[in-house]
């Protein structure tokens, strides 16, 4: 029933008392990286020490910039001997987040991916394909040494390429899969394509879907596709990656790990925690990492949690899914996506004016980032293979940046509203 | 010189509509369409039209993006043939080109290929080369 049970159902008042012992270590081991260390605040209380999870709320805020301005090592507690790590955000032109790992750490993590992959009902006697990119995304990674944690055969197929990802799974005899919510709508139709029917033609039978905020009722489109449960599965680099909060077999909420996270949710004007049970934004702290602990990280992602015990009898609270940001960051395609990233690449280029526009839209099923940016009327000489180089170099920019290929579509001048104010740059057209 | 009047067009209805109200507007006669689409939302209008110049103006202060390209044009007879005749020369004067289009000037006598290449001086000295007269612009535009 549990991988770890003697932590999974700890009572809350252990698992708060855990936290504490948790957290004053983290704190211990925090100043060593010169971006805490130098916050009075931080460096007061490492000495002293805290007795109740509370004293959580009398430390700093620590943001997505402070991680980018202490850019590379600000944020490195250890010994750089003993990383053997590092995962990273997208980024050529900004400084990247960066999350460093020691040893420790890959295994307080892997041991977090087993328990969320068991608490979905995951076995060893399983066959688990992971349907996502490998490298500094967190998911290829994350998942496959969970599931080897866990003793599941594991396939690491990556993204992409839905043929072979349909022949690995006929071949191998793939049971469960990891894969992000758009892109299995496109896996089914290859499915169609080909004449195969997932429900009959594979042994899939549970299905793990993250990284991309989605609906119960893409969820449950994508449960019928595929005849089979799917799980959402929520994490992010700062925090590791996935196996922060994962539904369990109830497919009630999110059970968050909270040996491993001290969670707030707070109001995001007022910075004071809301109402239990009310939509804030998402505050976590690191309480088992030693290479970078991070500390009331605001992640930005608004949630709420949800009131009352899960049937499956783990005392972790649940988050509810996603439910927005709290920043204009998007996600498309399981990558992080801040418009100024989109903004900068565009504003260096001569050829291309200052209006542009970003849609998001599903196009054959599959979610897609549609740039729309003029071309300046000087640049214009009436030679389309010019206006084609332009294109595929704008595409190649925006893919090198934020890791996600674009479709580029060139626009005639003054066709792209004009900004006034603060211009609304993004539209959001996708249909789940 | 002749020049045709090349405009960025989206692949949106209403588009040529557009142009071609600024034109009548601007009293400017079309003489040859010729659209250059890249599949991917866009493309290229090319109009010979009776006053390049004038068009391009109206065009841009129209709001559109309107560029003068230099086009080499030649004559072909209007019959059976006629083409491939003309074009037996060009391949003889070492011109490879991947853009351009035609347009009748006498039924059942005469016509123009008009020719849009990147470097047009010397496709005009290697297409003088082996004969073919260029056709002066004023013939070209139809005055």
């Amino acid at each position: 029933m549990y991988w770890e049970k003697e932590l999974e159902i700890l009572d809350r008042k252990s698992l708060e008392r855990l936290q504490v012992e948790r957290l004053n270590r983290t704190l211990l081991q925090a100043v060593n990286a010169p971006g805490y260390r130098r916050i009075p605040k931080i460096a007061a209380l490492a000495r002293s020490g805290i007795s109740s999870i509370e004293q959580l709320r009398e430390l700093p805020f620590t943001t997505k910039s402070d991680l980018r301005d202490n850019f590379p090592w600000g944020f490195l507690a250890a010994d750089k001997r003993d990383v053997v790590r590092l995962h990273s955000s997208s980024g050529t032109t900004g400084n990247p987040t960066v999350v460093y790992h020691n040893r420790h750490d890959l295994a307080s993590w892997a041991k977090l991916m087993a328990r969320s992959m068991f608490a979905a009902g995951v076995r060893d006697s399983d066959v688990f394909q992971n349907i996502c990119g490998y490298g500094l995304f967190t998911g290829g990674l994350g998942f496959q040494y969970g599931a080897e944690k866990l003793g599941c055969l594991s396939i690491p197929a990556g993204a992409g390429n839905s043929l072979r990802q349909i022949k690995l799974m006929r071949d191998f005899g793939t049971s469960v899969a990891h894969a992000i919510p758009s892109y299995l709508g496109r896996l089914f139709e290859v499915f169609k394509d080909e004449g195969l029917d997932p429900r009959r033609d594979t042994q899939l039978r549970t299905l793990i879907i993250g990284a991309e905020p989605h609906t119960e009722e893409h969820r449950q489109r994508i449960e019928e596709m595929f005849g089979v449960k799917a799980y959402n599965s929520f994490g992010l680099t700062e925090m590791n990656g996935p196996g922060v909060a994962f539904e369990c077999t109830e497919q009630n909420g999110l059970h968050i790990w909270e040996d491993a996270f001290a969670v707030e949710i707070i109001d995001p004007e007022s910075l004071q925690p809301v109402a239990d049970g009310e939509i804030g934004e998402l505050v976590m702290t690191t309480l088992d990492r030693q290479a970078m602990p991070v500390i009331r990280y605001r992640t930005r992602d608004l949630t709420r949690f949800l009131p009352g015990d899960c049937q499956c009898g783990r005392s972790h609270r649940r988050i509810d899914r996603i439910s927005g940001r709290s920043d204009d960051m998007f996600i498309v395609k399981g990558c992080n996506v801040f418009p100024m990233q989109v903004e900068g690449i565009l504003m260096k280029l001569p050829e291309v004016g200052d209006d542009y526009r970003i849609i998001l839209d599903t196009i054959a099923d599959q979610d897609e980032m549609i740039v729309e940016v003029e071309v300046k009327r000087e640049w214009f000489t009436g030679d389309l293979a010019f206006l084609d180089r332009l294109q595929r170099h704008i595409t190649r920019l925006i893919r090198d940046e934020v890791l996600v290929r674009p479709v580029v579509s060139l626009v005639e001048p003054g066709s792209i509203p004009k900004a006034e104010g603060k211009a609304i740059r993004v539209f959001d057209r996708r249909k789940n | 010189m002749s020049y045709q009047v090349s405009i960025f067009i989206e692949n949106k209805l209403g588009r040529l509509e557009k142009v071609t109200a600024l034109l009548r507007d601007a009293e400017i006669n079309i003489r040859s369409v010729h659209l250059n689409h890249s599949a991917k939302g866009w493309g290229v209008l090319n109009l010979v039209v009776s006053d390049p110049e004038l068009a391009q103006r109206v065009l841009n202060e129209g709001g559109m993006s309107a560029a003068l390209r230099e086009i080499a044009v030649v004559e072909m007879a209007d019959n059976p043939g006629g083409l491939n005749k003309l074009l037996a020369e060009v391949v003889r004067a070492g011109i490879n080109f991947t853009n351009a289009y035609g347009r009748v000037v006498s039924d059942g006598d005469s016509a123009f290929f008009m020719i849009d290449i990147q470097d047009i001086p010397d496709a005009r000295e290697k297409l003088t080369k082996v004969g073919l007269k260029i056709i002066p612009d004023l013939q070209v535009y139809g005055l």
